[in-house]
């Protein structure tokens, strides 16, 4: 309780910080864009591979546990991990369009 | 004497040619589009998107044995491989696609839209084996 209290407060100084930034009198010169687009990046990938990882866990796991399911299971499989690929492409895509 | 269910027999006989289907249709779709973007978009998107469904076929084809691979390990089926070789062959995929994209960017900028849409040919053709599963269902009543 006490972590997620300290959570909240990070993210309400967080937010009172945001308009103290655009105060700022002269145009600022940092490419937000890109910084953001490496971090959707790095985030997507990241949630990408965790997800692919706890697929093929379960999967794995199911295939010990019952050998006689696995044409279904290996389908399941595959197209999860191909959906799951294109959900990172989906970001790449998103990022080529907005950086330049 | 009960009799046997018909219904999940055929039903079972649908979905396991599920995965030889996706594979025709992204092989139909890897010839078609480029061939619609070539008219449409131009000569330099429809290599893009010619490089782009190839390595995207080459990407599922590798994905496949994976895990075929990693559940022959589970099972205990099959010839055994190393473990090594199985992560290996999965991240190989990803330097392949890399050095695909990094080609195409350093020859023509131009054309790297159509190899970003090329990449999505398992989503195109798993959408088209989700319709005919349900064009199936509604009409044989599976």
């Amino acid at each position: 309780m006490r972590k997620l209290s300290y959570v909240f407060m990070i993210l309400s100084a967080l937010c009172l910080a945001v308009p103290a930034f655009a105060q700022a009198g002269q145009a600022s010169t940092v490419n937000w864009v890109a910084i953001t687009s490496g971090f959707a990046m790095a985030i997507a990938s990241a949630v990408c591979g965790m997800a692919q990882a706890k697929a093929t866990a379960a999967a794995a796991e199911g295939l010990a546990r019952n050998p006689s399911a696995r044409p279904g299971i290996q389908l399941a499989l595959i197209l999860g991990l191909a959906l799951i690929e294109s959900l990172a492409l989906y970001t790449l895509v998103i990022i080529f369009a907005k950086v330049k | 004497m009960a009799e046997p269910d018909t219904t999940t027999d055929a039903a079972e006989v649908v979905y396991s040619g599920a995965l030889r289907r996706i594979q025709r249709c992204m092989g139909i779709l890897a010839v078609a589009l480029p061939i619609v973007a070539w008219f449409s978009f131009g000569g330099r998107t429809a290599i893009g998107l010619a490089c782009g469904c190839l390595v995207a076929l080459f990407n599922f084809v590798w994905l496949k044995r994976g895990v075929e691979a990693l559940a022959d390990r589970v099972v205990g089926a099959g010839k055994a491989q190393s473990g090594k070789g199985i992560v290996a062959r999965f991240l190989l995929r990803y330097v392949l696609m890399g050095l695909a994209a990094y080609g195409i960017l350093t020859v023509s900028p131009a054309s790297l839209y159509g190899l970003l849409a090329g990449l999505f040919l398992p989503v195109a053709a798993i959408a088209c084996e989700a319709a005919y599963e349900v064009y199936v269902a509604l009409a044989r009543g599976l």
